[in-house]
This record gives structure tokens, C-alpha cells and sequence, in this order.
């Protein structure tokens, strides 16, 4: 049809800037606090990369279109209109060094949500054919092929087919009626399948019923992540249409934080409607099931291990308290990082950054900062609840060399779950409160 | 001569029980804004301490400190020190005079020399030494000649400190004031015409109990007195706040008590502590009375222009004025609001879809 355009990208620009952007540039102090809380400025000390100076595009063009200031600026000529060698410098920070973290935004002194800003400013980039090739691509193959990394239907069915011979266990697809319907990261389909072995296994457990569907189960929005709105609409419809038709109460999102975020805080948003039916995290369900007595596990990790907070679900997410209750139940070391729950550090890979080749360099340089979390703490072994970030973990505790098995946290649960014969004769016993 | 006796001995002799001293050492703490875990330490030195030698001065003066510092109303807290500090001279209230008189000082000055304190009230004119002598000396020599041996000077009043009504235009004398003739010694300038009686108490209290002057600012008064303007601390602040202001001195505003600052008060521009410590035992301080503050503890008070003009007033209706300022800028606020609106609108309304084969700079 047509391509993108300088021009196109500045009109997305404008339209994007409302009332709570105006107000986050003109509260900005200038303080530079949000530059001490990312960690691709700690890590490399190029002011750069301090957080609002990645939206100086943005800051530009609403100064100049919506401001007296700006304006009479830009008329006398004393400050320079947005051009596209800018924009086309500026996608390193705009993309390639925010992972959308939100940890600038806990520090900012006026309360300026920069997440909200970048995701934003991505509309203008994206509209105007500055996005990342690598990201570009990802959201071409989500809209034709079903998933940011071109896993399809077809690669679901192999892998269920897989797990039912392997297990016994029948994975439900398409059944209409049921409590729950599970949705998945395409990463979890063909990097950790572990996941939705252990996910069969504790609905087994629990007595919910559950299904997939074949219309709706990629969770992750290539269109939230690139900044086009319509795209990521179209992605969340998907799922949104599968839920519906298949008249499901709840649907669970995997442990995929950006996932999550995608579907229950942009979702309603982004099709202009509330849901039908409710969204919760895959542990914001297991710790619901943890109080209503509906999980037993028995045994502990003996390993020393902490846990990796994925920023979309936990900071931007809430899902905070949840895995740590879980932990309890199966780890007997759990030590927490000295920054942890909302204040926690990025893994480097959110936000797209993890899918975009030109960022590794950069990316593995701020894993330095993960890598001196886990130093201070000594501890053997990592467990998260995101397949992004343990993606990225381990490309970058392989990159500084260090020997540390990653692990999601609902297979850890799954693997401590009590065999059903034992469950009534230990009726009574207080082993929650074990630590 | 007798063995000199402490604060406490005197006291006790005068029929005070240890009680009222300590009561005495609480209220000098607390107006000096010291905590109370000093209380002790007051006591401690006041009751071992030899009354302290002061020798008073008086030179160009109207004798109005003096007057304002010797008022009777008792027993207060200035009272008590004076009563019990060793006033070895004082020009007005002496009842020796002339030879003996200066006999007197200068045998003062050799019993306690490098001890004693200096207060000094009146500025000192050295244009013409003539217009003021003490036995054929003039002020200068005579302050030289005492100051030289003192341990500290305290200058009380505007004159002593600043010049005062001597010092305004055209000072016929050559008035000036104790710091601009002495560099060497540490002074305390208690200004006010006259000061505030409890500000010089406080004072001799500290150098008693502490051995060092108390805090100073930068014109040399002691801080606790000094630290905040009459307006700050004036009651009828609030209705300086309200925009309320008397317009004369008999219409409904002064008679509803509202503030002064268009007929001219000084409050906002004068550091002193007179709308809290107050006058003549708390009864009330000039703005209380309904007239303006004349600012008369700062420095050229009387060249400062006409005690009836206000420090500053807006020209025209201030309320016209602000109405008009505050409806245009509402309505370029409106108009930029509504632009930007349709700048927004008119971006959302031309939007065109991004799709998939959009996101290319290549043609698909």
C-alpha cells in the first residue's frame, strides 16, 4: 500500500502527545534521577542513555506544536525542527537501550511514567519506518505467521502431541465451556515447553478444567512492543475472540511479564471495551489456589537460590507478594537481591531489546549489573517466572561465564507438588509455615 | 572593699529562695531559646559567678534606653540582672558627679580590668568633638580610653549601633556609631529606639552563663531577638494574607484592626522581636496600638523616607488590574488549549492506519 514516511511518523508524533505527556515534559526538573536508575547509564556512565533524554524527539515536537515557547522558538528559528537523521539516530535509545523496565519511573521525583512516554514515542518511530529491522520483522510474522519468532500452530500441535505421548497427560484445545483458558508464550512453546508440562500437571492436580485454543494462544504483542496500536490490537482480538467463543471464565496469562502486561492492562484499552471474562498471572492463580489449601508440595530446593522479579509483572504488574509465596512453599534458601520485588533490576531483554541483534553488544555490558547482584548474594541456582528474562539470564550468564541453572518457578512448583495418596495422611500438619 | 558577692548570694539576701532563682534561670533559658537541659548550667554559673562589672556610657542620646530599660514593672527578668549585676557606672543614673564621679570609672576599670563589659548607649560625634563631652573629654576619647580594657561592647540602641537620629541627614555632629570607631573588641549591637529591654538581659545572661557572646547576624545583633521580621510574627498578618489593609487611619479597615502596610508600616522590613516580647510587660506594640511600625531597630530608619509611605503598592486598581490580567491570560490559556485540541484532533482525525506493510521505508 504505501510506506513509511518522516512525515507519517511526525503526524503519529503529534497525535500521540495528550494531556498526561504534556504534563510529564512540563514536571520534568531535570533532575537526572531517572539516569541512576537505568542500568544501561550504570553500566556504561554515557549520560546518553539517561532515560527522558531518549525521548527528546517527543519532548521536540510537543514543545513546538504545543507550547507558546516552543512555538515562538521554532518561528524566530532559535530551536531546530525534528528531523529524520534524529529519529534515525535516536532508535538506539528509543528501542535498542529500553527494555520499558519502568524502574525510572519508581525514582522520578514528579512522577513522570516514562514507560508510558516510550511507548508512545514508539508510535512516532514505528509510523515513521524507524523501528529496529529485527523488530519490524518480529510484528510482520505475528500478524501472518501467529508469533514474533514464527512459531505457529503447527509447532504448538508437535510439541502438545509430544507431551502427551511423554506424560500420559491429554492437553486440552478447543474445549468450549471450561473454567480456564491457558495462553502461552511462543518462547515457552519452543524454548521451555517445561512450562506447559507443569501447567497440564497442576491443573491435573487442582481439578480445574482448562483448555488451549487453536485460535488464540500466542500471549506476547509484537504491536505493544514495536508502538502500532492497531497492530496490537489486532493480536489482543485474537485472543480476545478465542475466549469469547470458547465462553471461558478466566484466561491465564503464561509467566511472560510483557505478556501479561499486553493482555490485562493494555488489552481493555486497546479494543476500546472490558473484558468478558478476567485475566490473571499463571502465579497470581497458583497463589490463589496456595490459600484455598487447593496446592500441597512437599520436599524443598536445597539449593541456595533467589528469584528474578520480570519487571512487567512484577513492577508494572503487581504480581509481587505472589511468588514469593510460592517460593516459600518449595525453597528452603531463598535469598532475596539487595534490589528486589518493585525496585528490582532488569534483565536486559525486555522491551524488544532482547530480539534486537544490533542491542546485544550493549545488552550483555548491562547484564553486568545482574551478574553483580547474584555475586554479592553466592547462590547456586535462579529461578523467575518470565521465558523472556530466562532466555536473556542465560545468554548472559553464559556471555560472563557463569556456571548457574536458570529455572521457571511454575515448574518448580509443579515438580513439588504432593502425590494425591499421600495428601490425607498428612491432613494437619502446618508444613506452610516452614521456612 | 567587701568580697564581691555572686548573683545567687545577692539574691538570697533580697529574700529569693533558690526556687525563684531556678524559675529565674528557666525564663532566661526560654527567651533566649536555649533547651531546657541548660537550665543547670545557667544556675550553676550564675550562682558561682561574681556579679559581673558593667560600666555604662552614655554619650549623643536622648536617654530613652535607659528609660525604657529602668521602667518599673516587677519583678521582671531585666530587673533581676540589673539588680544584680555590678552597674559600676552610669552617667545618668549616678548619684556622684564630677570629679568623683570620673573617679569612679576609672577606678572600675582598674579593678576589673580586661573583664568588665562596655554598654554603650548614643552614637559618638566626631565631625565636632564639641557638641558632646563628659569633664572635658570628648565621647571618642572617653570610649577609647574604656573600651580599650573591656572584655566586650554592647552598643544599645539604634544610635549606639547604627548612627540613629544623630547620624540622619545632615548629621550635624559627625555622628557615628561604636562599630565604626572600634574594630578590635567583639560587639553586640542591641538596636530599637529605644531596644527592647529583655534583648540586653539576655544578653549580659548569656556572657555570664557561657563566657561568649550569643549568636550574631550580620549586622552584629544577637540572633534569638533578631532572627525574624514584625510582619512575619505580626497578628494582623493574616489579614495582610487576605489582601485586607487599612486605606487611613480612621476608616473601617484600621478600625476592624486590618493591616497597616498601605499607611506605611515597616514591619515586613524590620528585624526585631517587638510583636512577640511586646512593651511595657506585654501590653502591646505599636501596631497593636494602630499605628504602623517605623522599622526604627534598622540601620537609617529616619533617612529611610516618610514613616506614612507604604514599602510599596501597585499602581492603579490592583484588583481592576489583576481582574484584567488574570481574564486575558485565561483566555490566551483557552485559546492555546482549544488550538492544541484541534492540532490533536485533527492529527487523530487524518490518522492513517499502520500496518504491517507500513512499517518499511522500501515500497511494499
Amino acid at each position: 500500500m504505501s510506506a513509511a514516511t518522516f512525515e507519517r511518523g511526525y503526524k503519529a508524533f503529534k497525535e500521540q502527545i495528550d494531556a498526561p505527556i504534556a504534563a510529564y515534559f512540563s514536571s520534568c526538573v531535570s533532575c537526572g534521577m531517572c539516569a541512576e536508575a537505568c542500568l544501561f547509564f550504570t553500566e556504561t556512565g554515557d549520560p546518553k542513555y539517561t532515560p527522558i533524554y531518549k525521548l527528546e524527539p517527543l519532548r521536540k515536537v510537543w514543545e513546538q506544536e504545543y507550547t507558546l515557547w516552543g512555538r515562538l522558538k521554532a518561528l524566530l528559528g532559535i530551536s531546530k525542527k525534528l528531523t529524520d537523521d534524529e529519529l534515525a539516530e535516536w532508535q538506539e535509545l528509543i528501542y535498542g537501550s529500553c527494555t520499558m523496565c519502568g524502574r525510572c519511573t519508581m525514582v522520578c521525583p514528579v512522577g513522570n511514567d516514562l514507560v508510558y512516554m516510550i511507548r508512545k514515542a514508539r508510535e512516532g518511530m514505528a509510523a515513521a519506518g524507524h523501528a529496529p529491522p529485527d523488530i519490524i520483522v518480529g510484528t510482520q510474522r505475528a500478524i501472518t505467521i501467529g508469533s514474533a519468532t514464527g512459531v505457529g500452530l503447527p509447532t504448538l500441535q508437535a510439541q502438545i502431541r509430544r507431551i502427551e505421548r511423554e506424560t500420559g497427560m491429554k492437553i486440552p484445545m478447543d474445549v468450549q465451556g471450561v473454567e480456564y483458558m491457558a495462553l502461552l508464550s511462543s518462547m515457552e512453546i519452543m524454548s521451555f515447553p517445561e512450562y506447559l508440562e507443569a501447567l497440564a500437571k497442576i491443573m491435573k492436580y487442582a481439578g480445574k478444567t482448562w483448555t488451549l485454543s487453536s485460535e488464540g494462544f500466542e500471549a506476547t504483542n509484537a504491536g505493544v512492543q514495536i508502538g502500532v496500536s492497531e497492530i496490537a490490537k489486532e493480536l489482543v482480538m485474537r485472543i480476545v475472540k478465542a475466549a469469547e467463543k470458547l465462553q471461558v471464565k478466566t484466561v491465564i496469562s503464561p509467566e511472560c511479564g510483557h505478556a501479561y502486561g499486553a493482555i490485562r492492562w493494555e488489552g481493555p484499552n486497546l479494543i476500546g471495551r472490558p473484558f468478558t471474562f478476567r485475566v490473571q498471572h499463571i502465579l497470581e492463580v497458583l497463589d490463589e489456589w496456595r490459600e484455598q489449601g487447593k496446592l500441597k508440595t512437599e520436599g524443598f530446593e536445597k539449593a541456595r537460590l533467589t528469584f528474578h522479579d520480570p519487571c512487567q509483572s512484577v513492577r508494572r504488574g503487581g504480581v509481587i507478594e505472589q511468588p514469593r509465596n510460592l517460593l516459600k512453599m518449595v525453597a528452603s534458601h531463598f535469598v532475596e537481591m539487595e534490589d528486589h520485588g518493585k525496585m528490582n533490576w532488569c534483565c536486559t531483554g525486555g522491551g524488544g531489546v532482547g530480539a534486537i541483534e544490533e542491542a546485544h553488544e550493549l545488552r550483555t555490558k548491562a547484564f553486568n549489573r545482574k551478574k553483580t547482584q547474584l555475586d554479592a548474594l553466592k547462590v547456586d541456582k535462579l529461578v523467575t517466572s518470565c521465558a523472556n528474562c530466562r532466555l536473556v539470564l542465560e545468554d548472559g550468564l553464559e556471555a560472563y561465564e557463569m556456571e548457574m541453572p536458570v529455572m521457571g518457578l511454575t515448574e518448580m512448583i509443579a515438580e513439588h507438588l504432593k502425590e494425591e495418596g499421600e495428601m490425607e495422611k498428612d491432613k494437619g500438619l502446618y508444613r506452610f509455615s516452614e521456612n | 572593699m567587701s568580697k564581691p558577692q555572686s548573683i545567687a548570694e545577692r539574691l538570697s539576701n533580697q529574700g529569693f529562695n533558690r526556687r525563684d532563682f531556678l524559675k529565674f534561670c528557666g525564663i532566661t533559658a526560654t527567651v533566649m531559646g536555649l533547651p531546657p537541659a541548660v537550665i543547670p548550667q545557667i544556675a550553676n554559673a550564675l550562682e558561682k559567678t561574681p556579679r559581673q562589672s558593667v560600666i555604662w556610657l552614655s554619650f549623643q542620646e536622648c536617654t530613652g534606653c535607659t528609660a525604657s530599660l529602668t521602667r518599673a514593672h516587677a519583678p521582671t527578668l531585666e530587673r533581676l540582672i540589673f539588680d544584680h549585676i555590678s552597674l559600676d557606672i552610669h552617667h545618668t543614673l549616678q548619684a556622684a558627679s564630677g570629679e568623683a564621679a570620673e573617679q569612679i570609672r576609672k577606678q572600675a576599670m582598674k579593678d576589673n580590668q580586661g573583664n568588665y563589659l562596655l554598654i554603650v548607649e548614643g552614637s559618638i560625634p566626631i565631625g565636632n568633638p564639641g557638641y558632646s563631652t563628659i569633664a572635658g573629654m570628648s565621647n571618642k576619647d572617653m570610649l577609647m580610653e574604656v573600651a580599650k580594657d573591656a572584655k566586650a561592647i554592647i552598643a544599645v540602641g539604634t544610635c549606639a549601633a547604627y548612627g540613629g537620629i544623630p547620624h540622619a541627614y545632615p548629621n550635624p555632629t559627625g555622628a557615628v556609631s561604636v562599630e565604626e570607631l572600634i574594630t578590635n573588641k567583639p560587639i553586640v549591637n542591641i538596636p530599637g529606639c529605644p531596644p527592647i529591654p529583655v534583648a540586653i538581659a539576655g544578653v549580659i545572661a548569656h556572657t555570664v552563663t557561657f563566657g561568649t557572646l550569643p549568636e550574631l547576624d550580620s549586622l552584629k545583633r544577637p540572633v534569638t531577638f533578631f532572627g525574624q521580621n514584625i510582619h512575619d510574627r505580626c497578628y494582623r498578618r493574616p489579614f495582610y494574607d487576605k489582601g485586607l489593609f487599612a486605606e487611613s487611619f480612621d476608616d473601617e479597615g484600621a478600625k476592624k484592626g486590618w493591616c497597616l502596610y498601605k499607611l506605611g508600616c515597616k514591619g515586613p522590613v524590620t528585624s526585631n522581636t517587638c510583636a512577640t516580647e511586646k512593651w511595657n510587660a506585654g501590653v502591646s506594640f505599636p501596631i497593636e496600638s494602630g499605628h504602623g511600625c517605623l522599622g526604627c531597630s534598622e540601620p537609617n530608619f529616619w533617612d529611610a523616607g516618610s514613616f506614612y509611605k507604604a514599602l510599596s503598592v501597585p499602581t492603579g486598581d490592583f484588583a481592576q488590574t489583576a481582574g484584567y490580567a488574570l481574564a486575558a491570560g485565561a483566555a490566551v490559556g483557552v485559546a492555546t488549549g482549544l488550538l492544541n485540541k484541534k492540532k490533536k484532533g485533527d492529527a487523530a482525525k487524518n490518522h492513517e492506519t499502520v500496518t504491517i506493510n507500513d512499517l518499511d521505508r522500501k515500497q511494499q
